[in-house]
């Protein structure tokens, strides 16, 4: 089922502070401490694209924030690699596409984070394959 | 009369013309319709030919392992870290794993007491750290050096000839030679990302042998380095069809203050090909951190 051109927008939620997702978990292949892993945004809203390219997979969705102003968001998600290899197809989601998506925010820019879950107008979950949280190392000592 | 004639036939014999061609459309969609095999047949998941199978048509990953012509293991084929992939779930929300190996954070996880850094790499584990890993050369879309090559998220698909093991990384579409014709390291070489690696066989294990590493490389997330002074040691064995395990030695004076090694299990993958992931095509990281 997909939203009519006047269809329903939603506000943003946001859910700052600590949202910890899960126990620490694998790791994503370079630092994503570009994202607090630690807070949750949540949207729903209308795809206005899908990026299908390297190294993240990005997926554009407006949304209505609570001044009723169009925001259009920016969430990364895995390598199209990644995401064809657990189900994804480049046109899994299509402009005018309902969608309700829940992410890591930016810590420096808004309306940028990295998806956690992705679910479409059927409630269907996409796979998001997200890192979890990442702890850092804690200082290396060296051995006696 | 005669050309009245001549007009007819010629506007039939172009209507029955354009009926063949459509009727020729026709067929030709139907057959396409139909969907033969090899048309249709998923790019994604195209069967791996020459492979052991189970009655059911599964691989059959506990298959001894395959043995080139001279009898050595054949480790051709493709490779990714043997790490299942888990769902963690709160509730009725479950978010799926991405399959990654925790070696990717630190090479040196499974190690007893940690990897064994000296001073100076102590000090330059601190500054790779201070822009949250923002500096890490993979966020910049270096290329995928090895031995932490292992550890990344992408498909290693080695190609292997008589004096010659070529691996293939989805990554950057790299790739990297090791020399088995009996060839030294090299004095003073050119350092490079992936270094000057030779090889031999100990039985039924490759020993790779690795010189002219740069270095401002990163083993792992964290910053853990390797340097010039650097001699890296991989032992490759194909335990059976579906496992080969990778020992990784690392005698490195300037970063670590004793030689050690971890070994890395990697998991063969089939029934689908190598995909690529150009990493500068769309790089949006760096542009995030402060």
């Amino acid at each position: 089922m997909h939203l009519t051109s006047n269809g329903r927008w939603s506000r943003l939620l946001a859910v700052a502070g600590v949202g910890l997702l899960l126990t620490p978990a694998a790791p994503a292949h370079h630092s994503q401490s570009e994202f607090d892993l630690r807070a949750k945004v949540e949207v729903e809203g209308t795809v206005t694209k899908l990026e299908w390219k390297s190294p993240h997979g990005r997926l554009y969705v407006d949304v209505k924030d609570e001044k009723g102003q169009t925001v259009n968001w920016n969430f990364e998600l895995p390598s199209p690699t990644t995401l064809m290899r657990r189900g994804w197809k480049r046109d899994a989601l299509k402009p005018g596409d309902y969608v309700k998506v829940a992410g890591a925010p930016a810590r420096n820019y808004p309306a940028i984070a990295i998806a956690t879950s992705i679910k479409d107008a059927n409630g269907n979950a996409l796979f998001t394959g997200t890192t979890q949280i990442y702890e850092p190392e804690p200082e290396p000592k060296a051995s006696e | 009369m005669t050309s009245a004639l001549t007009s007819i036939t010629r506007r039939a014999r172009v209507r029955i013309d354009r009926f063949s061609r459509a009727a020729r459309c026709v067929v030709v969609m139907a057959v396409l319709g139909a969907c033969p095999t090899v048309a249709c047949a998923q790019w994604i998941g195209y069967r791996t030919p020459g492979i052991p199978r189970t009655a059911n048509g599964a691989p059959d990953l506990k298959a001894p392992a395959p043995r080139t012509s001279d009898g050595k293991p054949d480790f051709s084929g493709m490779w990714f870290a043997n790490v299942p992939a888990k769902d963690y779930c709160k509730e009725k929300d479950c978010i799926q794993e991405e399959r990654m190996a925790r070696e990717q954070i630190n090479i040196g996880i499974k190690l007893e007491g940690g990897l064994p850094y000296t001073d100076w790499s102590k000090e330059e584990m601190k500054k790779r750290r201070e822009h949250g890993g923002r500096d890490d050369p993979h966020t910049y879309c270096k290329p995928p050096n090895f031995p932490r090559a292992w550890t990344l998220p992408q498909y290693i698909k080695i190609v292997q000839t008589p004096t010659l093991l070529v691996l293939l990384h989805e990554f950057n579409a790299a790739y990297r030679e090791i020399y088995m014709d009996g060839r030294p390291l090299p004095d003073n070489p050119n350092p490079t990302w992936n270094g000057y690696s030779i090889a031999h066989w100990e039985g039924d294990t490759l020993v790779i042998e690795t010189n002219g590493i740069r270095d401002d490389m990163w083993l792992d997330i964290q910053g853990s380095p390797v340097t010039e002074s650097a001699r890296v040691t991989e032992r490759l064995r194909r335990i059976n069809f579906g496992v080969l395990q990778v020992e990784i030695a690392v005698n490195d004076p300037k970063a670590y203050t004793r030689p050690w090694s971890v070994t890395i299990e990697m998991a063969v993958q089939v029934d689908t090909p190598m995909l690529e992931e150009i990493c500068l095509d769309d790089e949006q990281d760096v542009k995030l951190y402060k």
